[in-house]
């Protein structure tokens, strides 16, 4: 935040004093010296609405008693709170709504948290004078997974409000009038929204309840444990709450977490996966072919004796592992010091790979630090902010929230590249708040951003400084831009080069800027070069290493920064540190007391190749699915197939597991303790809320048991004693705090870009060759979508309502020429393969592009071939060229 | 489609306001005059024009008594229920209409004439009670003005004891009371 000094104003509120901000509300003003004054209407993330009358009070020299909730403190104000007067008004309005209101607080899953109780039990007389017979609606079905009980609204709007004011959904109306007003969606249609359960919480009664946990519990049964969501980066924090070892339901309070108790479907609704029949509940043992349960102790002591057979026959650098970066901090940090001293291999890899490695990648190259330069706070206080394929709402929701905060409440500038068109729908579109927006096909998105920066360039926005701290630099790039001829980017993206100097304007000419990069990018080829353009972009307009800018790329996963600094992709060590670096090197081995293996390390699709040519002996699987999650052309299985000893730990049988010689059981999330590093570098406390399912074991406790076994101790007391080792090798992991300190840009590592760390691809990264691609064929885009994370929610009874299967969306115009209407079976192929699916019609989607959710595309992947970036290793397989037809 | 239908008349309405939401009560008029009634295709259709949500424009359209939701009878007897006129009697010249008419407030005949409906205030308050026949106000209403009425309607399409409707600034002709 800038440093303005704040002007402040003095008042007194139930006879104490107290100093506070210019334009604060009287309630919050009184909340601040612990006086609280009754309210429904009001909510701190809302406008005041001032409709519910119920927080009265009383102001000297004021006639009337005002509303607490939309009067500003002014200069010498005395208020007083409790009074008569005051105390007559809050009857009144409570006998008001009470008349109404159904009172069946016996059979309300709010009774026992609910404000009209608290207010009643502390204002109400017991007698009513209305005699009236009470307002009755007509029960309807609303949706799958919330409820109405609209006898019971207060009519206080939060619900609607939150809608739109902080989700920019508006999928909730209130309909009719005066007393008759009910909440309802579009006419008798059933909800079609986010399902982020904003409304559920916010509603101060039961009006708005989750059908999830319906009647199921009385909120003073529930034990409550507040943990952290694994369904993305944002890392929100939740409370899970349980009755007898049972997940009843999930909320999270203001002021809780990154998020602020805000949530999307996943976080809310989709807690039931841990907790899914189908979890694995004993270790698994190949005996004659097939898998049977065993104890923990025969199948531990099996991988442990086969693994020593093997390291004594070929050596350790036939063992390959990967972890999931769904995992904790803990787990992975354990998993690399176990394949490194245990096993004795540096050929360890996990999910990051996907992504968040390019995204790492660049951060240090140009910054020369791994983490997010800005905070969520920096986003919404951006003045304005740029998206280039983040798909913000379905795939990081909650930073999503922050971009809307910024741009609904501080009228920051949005400039967007996505690849959505801006049609409005009740599931929000942020391209809808963007002041300029560019719609891009995964190989447009380079040349808007080079449109971007050719536009900065010429329209002379360049930053001053620059020019003479790095002119040759500047030149470089004036140079590429020069060579790249206005017709040649509007003809590839489609946009004037009016459109790109305006937008190029409005970002250039603010003192805080952030750019926000997603899969869009990070999971396409030349995603490093392209996250390294846009620091340049950065760097150009002057917003480089400026407090409150920088580029933010987006986790996909709820632990993928944590993989990166725990040291489990295969370039690095725990810190992150490059796997050669000699001192680091001395740093870890100095603290584990033990040499380092020597050898290379493996990125995934290396271990997969490795695995195909036999060269691979032992594969140790945490939690990573390749068969069902890689394109078929990844040739996942085959690879598999080839290896003399599998071990997957994991949750579920999945397609992978069910090739393996051990399965061991691993707990979920809801079931450890340890921490998740967030999007923004943010460490957060994951506690348990559940007992193991059946006979899991945290990961970090197995890994621990079977280096005992193989007679290299790994002891720990508790997820905790690691997190003490951790600390000792990677920064950023004292006692989190409640806002994460942004990491600050290196200087050193910033003049080496700028003197000539650029010039070793700058070239490359300035030339644009137009893609080719055959007639009549659509992209098909492979992508998140809201309902879903990966394939894990594919397990959760409350997503599945939302969404149980693929299907492939098209642009209402494609559809029409190809003759395919909504619900449509209709064939994609190529090349590769071909697969059936339905058709969806969404005028969100782009011409010539057409979009499946990857949690579904067991036959879409088929369709996708991989291509593996030279630089980082990353393997892509989001996009192919299909043929769209009507199938027969 | 409303668009194809009235482009023209669209986009003078949308050029009269700087806010594009402002032209949402002028074309729930337009597609009411066209259907009778805002129908959920028009609803949808607008909330594209102006960019809005469907439930938006529908919140609009509940809140206005003016605006209806289903197709109504041939003349829409909108009588204001307000206080003033509940003061006077509305709720006896409901009674009187409901009886005559066989329905009740919110029904169609069968014979798809008439459709009675209690609304909001017409601002007519001093001269209750009263109702509002498609664009023409009926005021001071008896029994036997109300079967007058009736009968005109189905006779002639209209009825001479109309009083309205009065348009600002033209003053409406003088031809007040029975
Ligand atoms: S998006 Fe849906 S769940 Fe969220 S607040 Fe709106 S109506 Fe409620
Ligand atoms: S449903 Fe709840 S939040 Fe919405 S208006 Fe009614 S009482 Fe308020
Ligand atoms: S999926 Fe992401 S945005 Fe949604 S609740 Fe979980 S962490 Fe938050
Ligand atoms: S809380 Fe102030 S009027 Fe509702
Ligand atoms: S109260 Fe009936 S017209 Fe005003």
């Amino acid at each position: 935040m800038p440093n303005v000094a704040v002007e402040t104003v003095k008042l007194t509120i139930d006879g104490q004093s107290l100093t506070v901000p210019k334009g604060t509300l009287v309630i919050e003003a009184a909340r601040q010296v612990g006086v609280m004054v009754p309210h429904f209407c009001y909510h701190p993330k809302l406008k005041p609405d001032a409709n519910c009358r119920m927080c009265l009070v009383e102001i000297e020299k004021i006639p009337k008693l005002q509303t607490a909730c939309s009067t500003p403190v002014a200069e010498g104000m005395v208020v007083r709170t409790a009074t008569t007067v005051v105390n007559e008004a809050h009857k009144s309005v409570l006998e008001f709504i009470l008349a109404n209101h159904p009172l069946d607080c016996p059979v309300c899953d709010q009774g026992g948290r609910c404000d009209l109780q608290d207010f009643s039990h502390e204002y109400t007389p017991t007698t009513s004078r209305f005699i009236e017979v009470k307002r009755v609606f007509q029960k309807e079905y609303f949706s799958p997974l919330i409820e109405k009980q609209m006898n019971r609204c207060v009519q206080c709007l939060r619900c609607v409000r939150y809608c739109d004011e902080v989700m920019d959904v508006k999928a909730l109306a209130p309909v009719n009038r005066g007393t008759m007003t009910e909440i309802k969606h579009f006419g008798t249609h059933e909800l079609d929204c986010e399902f982020c359960g904003g409304c559920i919480q916010i509603c101060p009664v039961g009006a708005i309840t989750s059908r999830l946990s319906m009647y199921e519990f009385r909120p003073w049964m529930l034990k409550r444990a507040d943990t952290v969501c694994t369904y993305c980066g944002d890392g929100c924090q939740i409370t899970l709450q349980t009755k007898d070892n049972q997940l009843i339901e999930v909320n999270s309070s203001l002021g809780a977490g990154r998020n602020n108790g805000d949530l999307c479907a996943r976080g809310y609704f989709g807690y039931h996966a841990t907790t899914h029949p189908d979890r694995l509940t004993t270790p698994l043992v190949r005996r004659d072919g097939r898998l049977v349960p065993a104890t923990w102790d025969e199948a531990l002591e099996y991988v442990a004796e086969t693994f020593a057979q093997l390291k004594l026959k070929h050596g350790a650098q036939v063992f390959a592992g990967v972890i999931t970066a769904r995992c904790t901090n803990e787990d992975l940090y354990l998993f690399q010091k176990f394949m490194r001293l245990a096993v004795g291999t540096n050929k360890l890899d996990s999910s990051a790979r996907y992504g968040q490695v390019n995204a790492v990648r660049a951060l240090c190259r140009i910054q020369g630090t791994h983490r997010w330069p800005v905070t969520f706070e920096d986003i919404a206080a951006a003045e304005a902010l740029l998206l280039v394929g983040t798909n913000i709402t379905e795939a990081n929701p909650i930073t999503g929230l922050r971009v809307k905060e910024a741009v609904k409440k501080h009228g920051a500038t949005l400039l967007t590249v996505e690849s959505l068109q801006p049609t409005v729908g009740t599931i929000s579109n942020i391209a809808n708040l963007a002041a300029h927006h560019f719609t891009a096909h995964p190989d447009q998105y380079k040349p808007v951003v080079l449109g971007l920066i050719k536009a900065v360039i010429e329209e002379g926005l360049a930053d001053q400084p620059l020019s003479q701290k790095a002119p040759a630099y500047l030149q470089a790039i004036r140079d590429a831009v020069h060579a790249l001829s206005w017709p040649t980017i509007e003809a590839a993206t489609g946009s004037s080069a009016a459109s790109f100097k305006e937008a190029a304007r409005a970002f250039a000419r603010t003192a805080r800027a952030v750019i926000i990069v997603g899969a869009g990018v990070l999971r396409e080829p030349g995603a490093s070069g392209l996250a390294a353009t846009l620091q340049d972009l950065l760097l150009l307009t002057g917003h480089h290493g400026r407090p409150g800018c920088g580029l933010a790329p987006l986790a996909e996963q709820n632990n993928d920064q944590g993989a990166v600094e725990m040291g489990t992709v295969t370039e690095c060590l725990p810190g992150p540190c490059d796997l050669d670096d000699q001192e680091a090197r001395a740093r870890v081995s100095a603290l584990w007391q033990e040499d380092l293996p020597q050898g290379p390390g493996l990125t995934i699709p290396e271990i997969l190749e490795e695995a195909r040519g036999k060269t691979l002996k032992a594969l140790y699987l945490v939690g990573e699915d390749p068969v069902g999650s890689l394109p078929e052309s990844a040739r996942a299985k085959e690879a598999l197939e080839g290896v003399e000893f599998l071990v997957c730990q994991e949750l579920f049988l999945t397609e992978t597991a069910q090739m393996a010689h051990v399965v061991l059981p691993a707990c979920s999330y809801a079931e450890k303790d340890g921490t998740f590093t967030n999007t923004e570098g943010h460490v957060q406390q994951v506690r348990h809320a559940i007992e193991p399912v059946g006979e899991s074991r945290p990961d970090w406790e197995i890994f621990s048991d079977l280096a005992g076994l193989m007679g290299y101790p790994l002891e720990y007391g508790d997820a905790k004693d690691l997190l003490k080792e951790i600390r000792a090798l990677v920064p950023g992991y004292n006692l989190p705090g409640p806002t994460p300190k942004p990491s600050r840009p290196d200087h050193t590592a910033v003049d080496r870009y700028l003197q000539q760390g650029y010039a070793e691809d700058l070239g490359e990264r300035y030339r644009y060759t137009p893609p080719v691609k055959a007639a009549g064929r659509l992209t098909l885009l492979v992508d998140q979508s809201l309902f879903h994370s990966g394939k894990f929610s594919t397990k959760a009874k409350g997503l599945l309502h939302l969404q149980a299967e693929g299907a492939v969306s098209l642009n209402p115009a494609d559809a029409a020429r190809l003759g395919i209407v909504e619900g449509d079976r209709v064939l994609l192929s190529n090349e590769l393969g071909h697969c059936r699916t339905t058709a969806k019609v969404w005028d969100r989607i782009p011409a010539g592009l057409c979009r499946f959710p990857e949690h579904f595309d067991q036959e879409a992947r088929r369709l996708l071939s991989v291509s593996i970036d030279v630089a980082t290793g990353v393997p892509y397989y989001r996009s192919a060229q299909v043929k769209v037809e009507k199938a027969q | 489609m409303l668009k194809e239908k009235y482009t023209t008349e669209i986009a003078d309405i949308l050029s009269r306001y700087p806010v594009k939401r402002s032209a949402l009560l002028p074309l729930l008029y337009l597609a009411q005059r066209e259907q009778g009634y805002v129908s959920e295709a028009a609803m949808q259709e607008i909330a594209g024009i102006l960019k809005l949500t469907p439930p938006q424009v529908y919140e609009t359209v509940t809140f206005y008594t003016m605006l209806n939701l289903k197709p109504l009878g041939k003349f829409h007897l909108q009588v204001c229920k307000s206080l003033m006129c509940a003061l006077v009697g509305s709720d006896i010249l409901i009674g009187w209409l409901e009886k005559k008419l066989g329905i009740k407030a919110g029904e169609t005949t069968h014979d798809g004439l008439f459709t009675i409906s209690k609304v909001e205030c017409l601002g007519a308050c001093g001269t209750g009670p009263m109702m509002q026949v498609n664009d023409d106000y009926y005021e001071r209403l008896t029994e036997e003005k109300v079967d007058r009425i009736l009968a005109d309607l189905k006779r002639d399409g209209t009825s001479a004891l109309k009083t309205g409707p009065f348009m600002w600034p033209e003053p409406a002709p003088a031809k007040r009371g029975a």
